[in-house]
């Protein structure tokens, strides 16, 4: 089977689903697993609340789910995004000019 | 950084918990009242024992009480009512865990969703934060564990039961057409199609689009068949299962899944392909949760298939299909699953379309009402929804809403005549273009 | 349940005389869903705070009915619109109906050329938006509860908006409305009796009076609205500093600037930023130097946002702000639309994950007043963990409440770990409150910019706010609520009836 357009195999298989990426720490109370996707550690969540079982699939909706619905969110408010690099590119030119 | 003077200690300061080299007294202050949670009392009631065991998924909701969920809710936007409302699902169950319900109380409360999953999605405890933590809102699971506890106490939703009923006697739903539910005629849509039983890749197809919308598994058997892709159908295919387990007959459910799953080992079956977004979610959720490392099939949504055999060259859609369309992103796919970009590759790809879209989070708040039950119990509301959305529709001036969901395409297509709107299904608008005469019932006729 | 199983009868057969059976609630989830609001909750005495039934009307006169009906059979009345306010003014306390107005949110007419929308109070203003963008329209009154409180709810508060340094208020937005009074009379009111007029000084200015009594004078029904052309260009850039002053001299000078796109600036205090390290993908990564945050947001044509947004750039360089980046600029933005924490961002001291409710305490503050203001509220929070870890500080943001930056919406964020919540955390929590509200008095501001000051606590001190105001307000109620029906127990309103609490 080859990839989807989004970069993932086609189907779903058990074995996969639970077996998330090789953690690697950010800080001392996160980790990360897949790309973008950053986790608590999880020795955090062994006394008042146990996290949950969580298929590789279900993180990696939510985590796309997050950027689309962020999106939306830009332009229901305004038609488009002006970038605050370009406008502080422009400020340090200027600065370097004078 | 902080010179600390004699009123001022570790907690004096910003600090974020957890970190290594915070300081050590932070672990030393008393507690003057939280204290470690305490075991169920002997004589808990069951509704408190139920409660017990969604307690903290149901606290995440309550805690927080944002209601985002719902205006995105398809059942709030057609009732407006609160008692309705995802986030009283989760309060009823902190009401029990206190005591100060039962589950004779709300049992019926539960009915009134479809298990779309938006409610969860947009939940800021899933978007935000469901991934960080690997803890998400829960509302379908909530919903189906409420309904599966009031079925083991005895309280039953009198649709529910008869349906569950015929669906355990005849091992199909009992969907309404012409064409008999029973296990002789589960593969009567396949009339002509002259498709082998069995082998490494079986088609299953869900009740529904056996028995009623029976264009939709033609129109799937016929593209895969042209596109060279190798598949039989199922030695002895029963219901799926989920919608048993949807409505809260468990054990009907998990019958009918051990069954499934022992005859496609009895047929040599690996990979199962799945044109019926509920069955994806029975095959890649409630089976994994049933029989774990056990569940070695690999599951295969058309859809995405199909999306890839067009990448692949091996369909090219030529016919053109002159219609207006708008895409009706199944719940099931797009807000459970995240799966919206492969329909919109399939349809672009389909000459003659003008294709008016709404973009896939806008389409969270939208739905069929088809799911969860809500039809054998609430028709009035499914049709209501179904209403709703085709309205949506209509004002994109379409004449055509196309779904990728057979159990959305009934109460769809019955809004649809209000607003002389067709409700087509995507594999078959798919199989038109490839020059398919497809064959079969849109409308619940004998093949 | 505060009337008997009689009464209850007498009360629904009564309202059968306006309603249908369906639009009226009366079982145990029916009640115990419209109990709360999300802000912290003494679970353990939920049963406290029921309804006796609740009505879901949909014309004016329907609600007219119900209130009328009431008012004879001397029955609490408490509206309910989103349930999203964070001082419980939708909470019954005195039993009662619940009058949810959800139903009522049609669209009744769009006036394209006066630029206003009549609309049902039970909209939300996230829907509304959603059909007035095909016209190129927004009103853009925009709360962290954007996605689900509804504009009668926004009336009742008299809320707040994240970008009203551009576009007002609610007070602002809202143009009239329709209001049924405690003794079930519906009167229009808005800036003297026109249903779109922006400015008038004809009689007293009554509309502001009929906005923010979280539901004690009466019930919005259907309100006119203003609209604006939806902005061409957003600009939200966020920038990092190493100490807390020289974000707060930043976010000073920014507001100041008087750039006329300006929609807010926001302030993140130090223990803000200690906090979103616990779980916010955008900060968890940032190197120990940051230590407080500043974002603006600027809304308009891109040839006004453009120079705008450079002018403030060019201040936040000379304030040693390091810009963030345009990913975390743009997705923090977004995001703070819908800003409602969530439960898991709670801690134990040691760092342990508890589910914890929010809590917001905001008040309005002048600007030189904001850092002694942040840390006293901080030792305040401080004091509740040092005794125990049902309490967490969840730091401080600081708001523009106006395009001077004279005032700002000033807020410390704290969890609170319900589970947990007995009696004596729940005295310990109100007496902070009482503390918090104290501070902000202290400071010549006052105890709420946005949310209201109607909880226990903080509503000890609303009399010594308003001196002379507050007896004003019991004349006033008492004029219009005869019978003390209209969501008692507020805003210690029993006083105008020779009561203190009942």
């Amino acid at each position: 089977m080859s990839t989807s357009s989004n970069g993932h195999r086609l189907g779903y298989r058990y074995a996969e689903q639970y077996t998330p990426p090789e953690p690697e720490r950010v800080s001392d109370v996160a980790i990360t697993t897949h790309e973008h996707v950053f986790e608590v550690d999880p020795r955090l969540m062994e006394r008042w609340v146990l996290q949950q079982t969580f298929p590789n699939w279900d993180s990696l909706r939510i985590m796309n789910s997050r950027g689309d619905h962020l999106e939306w969110m830009h332009r229901h408010f305004a038609n488009h995004v002006i970038p605050g690099s370009a406008l502080l590119a422009e400020v340090d030119q200027e600065d370097h000019q004078e | 950084m902080t010179q600390l003077d004699e009123s001022q200690d570790s907690l004096s300061v910003p600090f974020t918990p957890g970190m290594a080299d915070n300081p050590e007294d932070l672990a030393t202050f008393p507690d003057e009242v939280a204290r470690p949670l305490l075991p169920l009392a002997d004589d808990a009631s069951p509704s408190e024992q139920f409660a017990a065991q969604w307690r903290n998924a149901s606290y995440n909701c309550y805690s927080s009480g944002h209601k985002f969920c719902r205006e995105v809710c398809p059942v709030m936007q057609v009732t407006r009512n609160e008692s309705w409302a995802p986030t009283a699902f989760h309060a009823n169950v902190v009401a029990m865990e206190k005591g100060e319900m039962d589950i004779a109380d709300v049992a019926a409360d539960y009915v009134n969703c479809t298990q779309c999953g938006a409610c969860e999605l947009r939940c800021p405890n899933t978007l935000f934060t469901g991934d960080f933590y690997r803890f998400r809102t829960r509302t379908v699971d909530v919903v189906k564990a409420a309904r599966a506890f009031a079925v083991e106490q005895g309280i039953h939703q009198p649709g529910w039961k008869t349906w569950n009923e015929r669906t355990n006697e005849r091992v199909h739903e009992p969907v309404l057409g012409e064409t008999p539910v029973s296990q002789e005629h589960v593969r009567d849509w396949s009339a002509g199609l002259d498709l082998p039983i069995g082998g490494e890749t079986v088609l299953f197809v869900d009740c529904e689009a056996a028995f009623y919308r029976t264009s939709v598994p033609r129109a799937v058997a016929q593209v895969l068949k042209l596109a060279g892709y190798e598949f039989g159908l199922m030695g002895e295919q029963w219901c799926c299962g989920g919608p048993a387990a949807e409505m809260g007959y468990v054990d009907q459910a998990q019958r009918f899944a051990r069954h499934n799953l022992d005859n496609w080992r009895s047929t040599g079956t690996k990979r199962v392909l799945v044109l019926d977004p509920h069955d994806y979610i029975s095959f890649t959720e409630d089976y994994p949760k049933y029989f774990g490392d056990e569940f070695d099939i690999e599951v295969v949504l058309v859809v995405e298939l199909f999306a890839q055999l067009l990448r692949e060259g091996k369909l090219t859609p030529s016919v053109p299909v002159e219609r207006t369309i708008t895409y009706h992103d199944p719940c099931r796919l797009n807000k459970r699953k995240g799966i919206w970009e492969e329909p919109r590759e399939i349809l672009r790809a389909i000459p003659g379309l003008t294709f008016h879209d709404v973009d896939r989070v806008t389409q969270w708040s939208y739905c069929s009402g088809g799911g969860g039950g809500l039809p054998v119990e609430k028709p009035e509301l499914t049709a209501a929804i179904s209403a709703g959305r085709v309205e949506k529709a209509a004002a994109l001036e379409v004449d055509t809403l196309v779904s990728a969901c057979p159990w959305s395409e009934r109460p769809l297509g019955e809004a649809g005549e209000a607003h002389s709107i067709d409700v087509v299904d995507i594999h078959e608008m798919l199989a038109a273009s490839l020059g398919i005469e497809v064959g079969g019932s849109r409308h619940g006729g004998a093949a | 349940m505060t009337i008997t199983a009689d009464r209850l009868d007498e009360v629904v057969i009564a309202l059968r005389t306006v309603l249908r059976d369906e639009q009226i609630l009366t079982s145990k989830p029916d009640r115990y869903n419209r109990a709360r609001v999300p802000a912290p909750f003494p679970v353990h005495r939920w049963a406290e705070r029921l309804p006796d039934l609740a009505v879901l009307p949909t014309p004016t006169e329907e609600v007219a009915g119900v209130v009328r009906i009431a008012n004879e059979l001397r029955i609490p009345v408490v509206p309910r619109d989103g349930g999203t306010g964070l001082t419980d003014g939708a909470v019954p306390l005195r039993g009662g109906i619940v009058v949810d107005v959800k139903r009522m949110n049609q669209i009744k007419e769009l006036d394209l050329e006066n630029r206003t929308v009549t609309v049902g109070t039970g909209i939300s203003m996230l829907k509304l938006n959603e059909v007035l963008g095909h016209h190129g329209l927004i009103y853009p009154d925009d709360p962290a509860s954007y996605p689900c409180s509804l504009v009668g709810g926004r009336i009742g508060t008299s809320g707040w908006s994240l970008i009203g340094s551009r576009y007002g208020h609610t007070r602002d937005l809202v143009l009239s409305f329709d209001f049924v009074l405690p003794t079930g009379e519906v009167m229009h009111v808005g800036d003297g009796i026109g249903r779109k007029i922006s400015k008038s000084s004809s009689g007293y200015q009554l509309k502001h009076l009929l906005m923010g009594h979280q539901g004690t004078l009466g019930i919005a029904t259907e309100a006119t609205l203003k609209l604006y052309p939806k902005p061409e260009a957003e600009l939200s850039p966020f920038w990092a500093f190493d100490n807390y002053y020289d974000a707060y001299r930043c976010v000073g000078a920014l507001a100041r600037a008087g750039v006329a796109t300006f929609a807010g600036a926001v302030l993140f205090d130090e223990h803000k930023v200690a906090y979103l390290r616990r779980d916010d993908e955008a900060y968890i990564p940032q190197p120990n130097d940051v230590r407080a945050l500043v974002c603006a947001v600027l809304y308009g044509y891109e040839d006004e946002v453009r120079p705008a947004g450079k002018r403030l750039f060019r201040i936040a360089k000379e304030h040693r702000a390091r810009y963030l980046g345009d990913e975390i600029s743009e997705g923090d933005w977004a995001a703070r639309h819908d800003r409602y924490a969530t439960p898991l961002h709670g801690r134990t001291k040691t760092g342990q994950v508890v589910p914890m409710s929010w809590h917001c305490e905001d008040a309005a503050i002048n600007y030189t007043h904001l850092p002694s203001v942040s840390k006293a509220w901080h030792d305040i929070v401080a004091d509740l963990r040092r005794r125990t870890d049902v309490f967490d500080d969840w730091g401080m943001f600081t708001y523009t409440s106006a395009d001077t930056g004279v005032d700002y919406l000033t807020e410390i964020d704290v969890g609170i770990w319900e589970q947990q919540l007995d009696d004596r955390a729940w005295e310990m929590w109100v007496k902070a409150k009482r503390d918090i509200a104290a501070v902000a008095l202290a400071h010549n501001g006052s105890i709420s910019a946005c949310h209201g000051s109607c909880r226990d606590g903080e509503v000890d001190l609303v009399p010594q706010e308003l001196g002379r105001g507050f007896d004003l307000m019991l004349d006033i109620k008492r004029t219009l609520d005869p019978n003390n029906i209209m969501n008692p127990g507020k805003y210690l309103l029993d006083r105008a009836y020779g009561g203190g609490t009942p």
